[in-house]
């Protein structure tokens, strides 16, 4: 089996991962580093359950990423939202929004959610439910979760990486 | 049935342009060229199973969208969809393919998936596909020994096939400058945007007031490639674009084109659709 060492930063932890070439960075998470934050929903990368943010701004399918290709990279997971124990404002949302049923597709909503709240702190319905058109959920029927991204803006804080 | 489980490689990681030339001249067809892998990485995980992987990943300069007036557009092979959808001389200059980003699959998938990428799957259902067809250019081919230009006119050469050769590495696509009398959009006939496509056109009119002095129609998922409308065109091109020309459009196009039933759609429902499609895109791109 093809090998290959990578430096990669997971949730601001910088690890040394010896990985086959043709494992993905959502089965690395899971399997090799026992994080199952991250879900496997689809595989091919229509789900949405296992966004992940790379580089602190940009959301990606971890199923559809080979991390024998993230030399260096730096990746943020849902637990990497938790600072000092706290919640982060979009976690806290979807909480109180009762935007989580069976939670499957929670880590990957949040994910996608705080990844638009980069870019754009202030969206509009239509941008909201445009940006998560990636993210499916089989039990909310996605009000309560636009609902709970609607509320996280209001008190998103102006920051510009996912990893601070 | 797949098992969605990715079968064995060899990854090449080449660091520069002339390494990954080295290594597809060594590796050639058993190699398969990844970039962002949202559409390799699915296919590996279906049917597909290459000896070696090449990533182009790690190599630098591929990734620039430019524009120069006078000269045209610029995509390097690296450059993502969000890019695209991020740039403001695609977004004025050649609104059709920025339309095409904007209704792309994903977001996550669009920070990662090529417009290359696109061209090279060749999939007739593929929206880069549809809008550079209409847009016309060519794409940039690059082996060790030289590089050639082939027109997008005559890069697909069959279901899921194009020009490139297997030492070839797919460098860049260009685009011609737009005048002022250009007109370009795309639309894609869908139930979600994450969906493949049902049908989708592309149209490019140059028009002197509502004379049509050029057309270039390109329609995709009701042939084997996303192909022209050259009867359709013909109609176009020189006339006046009034309410009897726009009438008979939709009957034109139906005899041009060779759709199938499929998981997405009917033969039916695409032989109806394509027409009133590239009616109304017409109707649209002259007002």
């Amino acid at each position: 089996m093809n090998t290959r060492t990578v430096n990669l930063n997971v949730n601001g932890d910088d690890l040394i991962l010896n990985v086959p070439v043709h494992q993905t960075l959502l089965e690395t998470l899971r399997e090799q580093l026992g994080q199952t934050d991250t879900k496997y929903g689809c595989g091919t990368g229509e789900c949405g359950a296992c966004t992940v943010i790379v580089d602190g701004d940009k959301s990606l399918n971890a199923c559809l990423t080979l991390t024998a290709t993230m030399e260096g990279r730096s990746i943020t997971t849902a637990k990497g939202l938790v600072k000092n124990g706290k919640l982060s404002e979009v976690q806290e949302a979807f909480v109180s929004e009762t935007a989580i049923q069976c939670g499957y597709c929670t880590p990957g909503m949040v994910m996608k959610s705080t990844s638009l709240l980069l870019k754009n702190p202030n969206p509009s319905e239509e941008e909201i439910r445009k940006e998560l058109e990636g993210n499916i959920c089989r039990c909310t029927g996605y009000d309560a979760i636009v609902k709970a991204v609607q509320k996280a803006s209001l008190s998103f804080p102006l920051i510009k990486n996912a990893a601070e | 049935m797949s098992s969605r489980i990715l079968p064995e490689f060899e990854l090449k990681t080449p660091q520069s342009v002339d390494e990954t030339l080295e290594l597809l001249a060594t590796y050639g067809d058993s190699a398969m060229i990844m970039s962002g892998g949202s559409d390799l990485v699915v296919a590996m995980k279906m049917n597909l199973s290459p000896d070696t992987v090449i990533s182009i990943s790690e190599v630098a300069g591929l990734d620039k969208i430019t524009y120069a007036p006078g000269q045209g557009l610029r995509i390097g092979a690296k450059v993502t969809i969000a890019q695209v959808l991020q740039n403001d001389a695609v977004k004025e200059l050649y609104p059709a393919l920025w339309q095409a980003a904007e209704v792309f699959a994903t977001p996550q998938i669009r920070n990662s998936a090529t417009v290359i990428g696109n061209l090279l799957r060749g999939s007739p259902a593929g929206d880069c596909s549809c809008a550079i067809l209409a847009l016309g250019g060519h794409i940039v081919l690059q082996n060790q020994n030289s590089n050639r230009d082939v027109s997008i006119d005559d890069f697909w050469t069959g279901y899921n096939q194009n020009a490139r050769k297997g030492d070839e590495l797919a460098i860049e696509i260009r685009l011609p400058p737009p005048s002022a009398q250009t007109r370009t959009i795309f639309k894609r006939m869908t139930r979600v945007n994450e969906d493949l496509a049902k049908i989708n056109a592309s149209v490019r009119l140059e028009m002197d007031g509502k004379l049509c002095k050029g057309a270039r129609l390109a329609i995709g998922c009701v042939g084997p490639t996303t192909m022209r409308l050259p009867k359709t065109e013909a109609l176009l091109t020189g006339s006046e674009i009034n309410a009897d020309i726009l009438a008979s459009i939709a009957d034109m196009v139906a005899t041009e084109i060779s759709p199938i039933d499929d998981k997405r759609s009917s033969r039916e429902y695409r032989i109806h659709v394509s027409g009133v499609l590239v009616k109304r895109l017409v109707q649209q791109a002259i007002n």
